[in-house]
């Protein structure tokens, strides 16, 4: 039998706390799946990482967790118990304009574990005790993101392109601003993450679409109605670089280095996103075909992966290249990269390597849909980035329409290389002066940061 | 004279979902799950050879071959295979290597069964090996050796514990290889590493989506039925003795935060007390009430902590591994989890406990099969450690009916402080 995804409308629901009022409004789409006896739910709140306010870098998910944490009627250890006797999972995950939690359950489970899900979303307790353990386990995971070279140069790399921009904000904080958060900060920030309009339901699995219903029904009714706060700014689209800028993450010891360059990117909804897209999949998609992959890895073995890709938001984002060369060959990597970009603006795509993209990507679309899992993953995106409903599955006719000529022509007024940011994770003693000179800044504009600050 | 191939078997795996399995008359093994949900399937091949069949000083060759793979063949030149499969909507391709498999594997649209299967047994026994391609390869590995080892203290300290708890057996080195090991090989060696080891009696090709088995298995017989079988390699691979006393090593790396790693041996997959070792898993470290998070976590000792019952052809690790919170020590810790692990072993767990641990077993066991995808990839695993993938769901059967007193036995009788092995990480 053919699934059906149900897309509910916005449901009116009188709230339960707070007697007749405005309409109190939840979002909520659930795609039966009865192939396995699983259920998966997640609720979104429509604000992240970006959101933060300076000084308070992390609150986002600081609040996300504390949800987990115990709940008015259950202290943290009874809920962690309560969940896990019933084989379920609760996580958070905060992106750059959206909160989400994400729980997974055995199908037999359901209903002791949506109203655990429930108390979490709108009876946090935020203690004390609980505010001040998650403050230092986030601040030993932001010292440990120091140990992931990967995981470091990609989160200087944000900062570094957006240059205070909230696209640049870490999504776990910065150790300084974690340290100083409070549990009325907290509560706050909770009062206006989690405030009408906001929330979302997307989930998929083994359950009776009503059942999901009724349960968000109860949950929009049972979510605090609250109007003390103020609500967030929708976030400001980010300035463009106007000049080429070198930052060296300088790490000791690195034999092989990480490498990330980029620059502002494109709304998804912006016209020339699918030309630019199907560009960039000949350029540096990801695929073994794609140019930068065959120039850097292929027929070079410098680098064991080569990519670029678009990061999305409700401004323009980003979209940026990335590879990790030895130490030894990352001037030759660097300069390589910034050099196929070049030509990439000044030539375009050849005929060949438009072809093979455009005929890869059609072919292969129907992958973004064919599971209810990343059915529903699309949904949150569409959602969180306010896309107009079913613009996942357009792809494939929307790149049917893109011209060689189209895809060259955006793409090449996409690319700016000249006002590229660059940071490679690098030992900086040894690999300053060669980056520079590959990246083609002056060396004493180059901006060289420890690993460690 | 050959003996015949065992005759088609069907094994109901979840739901609606049957496995259908053949043997061509080369060895050729096929596993075939049919879900007609979407137009697609995966198709994977799984070789039973991994690093646990290197020698001491051709490390990382199985590793390395698998790299080589992607090279050309005498039908498609170099590049020709990534772009065929690109240009009809390939989505997932890649490849892996374990101590003891290497796996390919792609989905695609439903109509490109037939070319799948074609390129999947070209690149079988027609594969060019030439020393340019080979050198050239060699460096993207060393990339990914440093990427993955050198540069990443959480691989250099999982190498540690490898290195130390095994004195013997193959699963001593990494699967990535050892630098030297690495720039000493040359094309020969990888012509002899594919004449050993890629035949179709080797190898077990699974199909799962929206195919129809009878189809497969003919189109898979048009294309893998001519090709010879090789005879089964000389495999050597010494029995690792247990410990005399406990091992340990302090590894001096780059971290913010202490690391500590303790390794138990424990039997293979296949083995009647394995099941019992995963439920002693769940209950260490499955969720934020299990025991080992509560005493290491919940406390502010540690950042994380994990516990797993690694399954492998030979006699593997149960595997714990914890991130300190700043200013703690791997020390302190190890004596935390040695003290929950006897209490594990002293006392039978209640039942909350167990209710928790088969509900959470459970859990992992339907989410490892749900797609394509993820199906043909528990199919072929189990089928390259065990021989036989329906192994993989009696293992979870009888884990649904483990007891108490089978958990506190097994945990008693491997998890013993003294055949352990512990690494610490630090920058001090």
């Amino acid at each position: 039998m053919k699934k059906q995804i149900f897309l509910l409308p916005l449901l009116s629901i009188a709230s339960a706390l707070i007697g007749a009022g405005p309409a109190r409004a939840i979002e909520v789409a659930f795609e039966p799946d009865h192939s396995l006896p699983l259920v998966t739910l997640n609720v979104a709140a429509r604000v992240g990482a970006a959101h933060d306010p300076a000084g308070k870098h992390g609150i986002t998910n600081f609040t996300g967790e504390m949800l987990l944490r115990g709940t008015r009627k259950l202290s943290k250890a009874k809920f962690d118990e309560a969940l896990d006797r019933l084989g379920a999972s609760l996580s958070v995950e905060t992106r750059a304009e959206s909160m989400i939690v994400r729980g997974s359950v055995l199908s037999s489970q359901l209903k002791p574990f949506l109203d655990l899900l429930k108390q979490a979303l709108v009876e946090p307790a935020f203690r004390e005790e609980e505010h001040a353990k998650l403050k230092s386990e986030v601040v030993s995971a932001i010292l440990q993101t120091r140990d992931s070279d990967k995981a470091l140069g990609g989160e200087k790399f944000a900062e570094f392109l957006f240059n205070g921009h909230g696209y640049g904000n870490p999504i776990e904080g910065s150790l300084a601003d974690v340290q100083k958060l409070t549990p009325a900060a907290v509560r706050e920030h909770y009062g206006r993450m989690i405030v009408d309009d906001s929330l979302l339901v997307v989930g998929t699995g083994d359950a009776p679409v009503a059942d999901i219903q009724a349960w968000a029904t109860e949950l929009a009714a049972a979510r605090p109605r609250q109007e003390k706060f103020p609500p967030f700014e929708p976030v400001a689209a980010p300035a463009e670089n106007t000049e080429r800028r070198l930052e060296i993450v300088d790490k000791p010891g690195r034999t092989q280095t990480q490498v990330f360059i980029g620059q502002r990117g494109l709304l998804l909804t912006d016209p020339n996103f699918f030309p630019t897209y199907l560009a960039n999949q000949a350029f540096g998609g990801g695929s073994f075909s794609a140019k930068l992959m065959v120039e850097i890895r292929v027929k070079r073995g410098w680098s064991y992966g080569a990519s670029s890709f678009m990061r999305h938001g409700l401004q323009p984002r980003s979209w940026q290249m990335y590879f990790f060369p030895a130490a030894k060959d990352a001037a030759g990597a660097l300069a390589l990269g910034l050099q196929l970009a070049e030509d990439a603006k000044k030539n375009g795509l050849t005929r060949e390597e438009f072809d093979l993209a455009k005929e890869s990507l059609i072919n292969s679309a129907g992958f973004m849909y064919d599971t209810p899992k990343k059915r529903v993953e699309n949904l949150l995106l569409e959602k969180t980035l306010r896309l107009p409903e079913g613009f996942m599955k357009t792809y494939a006719a929307e790149l049917d329409k893109v011209s060689y000529s189209r895809a060259n022509e955006a793409f090449q007024s996409f690319l700016k290389p000249d006002a590229f940011a660059i940071t490679v994770l690098a030992t900086a003693k040894d690999l300053k002066a060669p980056l520079a000179e590959a990246a083609k800044v002056p060396l004493e504009k180059v901006q060289v940061v420890p690993f460690n600050r | 004279m050959t003996a015949a191939p065992p005759p088609p078997t069907s094994t109901p795996l979840t739901g609606t979902h049957v496995v259908q399995r053949f043997t061509l008359a080369n060895g050729l093994r096929l596993l075939v799950v049919e879900d007609h949900s979407s137009p697609t399937f995966a198709y994977q091949t799984w070789f039973r050879v991994g690093s646990r069949d290197e020698v001491a000083g051709k490390t990382g060759l199985a590793h390395l071959f698998e790299h080589m793979m992607f090279k050309g063949t005498t039908n498609h030149p170099e590049g020709e295979l990534d772009r065929i499969l690109e240009s009809n909507g390939a989505e997932g391709e890649n490849a892996f290597t374990s101590w003891d498999y290497t796996a390919y594997v792609q989905e695609l649209p439903k109509a490109k069964l037939d070319l799948i299967a074609g390129l999947e047994s070209d690149r079988m026994v027609n594969l060019i090996v030439d020393e340019k391609s080979f050198r050239t390869e060699l460096e993207v590995v060393q990339n990914e050796r440093r990427f993955r080892n050198e540069n990443n203290p959480d691989g250099m300290l999982f190498q540690n514990l490898y290195e130390t708890a095994y004195q013997e057996h193959s699963y001593h080195w990494p699967v990535i290889g050892y630098q030297t090991d690495l720039d000493a090989m040359h094309a020969p060696d990888a012509v002899d590493f594919y004449k050993s080891y890629y035949a179709p009696n080797h190898a077990t090709v699974v199909v799962a989506g929206d195919v129809n088995a009878a189809d497969v298995l003919s189109v898979v017989e048009n294309h893998y039925g001519g090709l010879k079988a090789q005879p089964a390699p000389l495999r050597t691979i010494a029995r690792e003795r247990l410990p005399a006393s406990p091992r340990r090593k302090h590894v001096k790396v780059r971290v913010e935060t202490e690391r500590l790693l303790v390794g138990y041996p424990i039997p293979p997959l296949v083995h009647d007390e394995y099941p019992a070792l995963s439920l002693a898993e769940t209950v260490l470290s499955g969720g934020k009430s299990s025991r080992l998070y509560r005493a290491l976590v919940s406390t502010q000792i540690a950042s994380s902590v994990g516990a797993s019952a690694l399954d492998g052809k030979d006699p593997q690790l149960f595997l714990v591994e914890v991130t300190l919170q700043k200013g703690k020590s791997a020390e302190a810790a190890e004596k935390i989890v040695l003290s929950e692990i006897a209490k594990l072993a002293a006392q039978p767990i209640g039942a909350a406990e167990l209710e928790r641990a088969r509900n959470q077993l459970e859990y992992s066991f339907y989410e490892r099969l749900d797609s394509n995808s993820e199906r043909a990839s528990f199919l072929g695993k189990f089928e390259a450690l065990t021989d036989n993938f329906a192994i993989g769901i009696e293992q979870f059967n009888r884990a649904k009916e483990i007891t108490p007193a089978q958990i506190q036995k097994a945990v008693a009788k491997y998890l013993k402080p003294s055949v352990r092995t512990t690494v610490t990480g630090a920058s001090r």
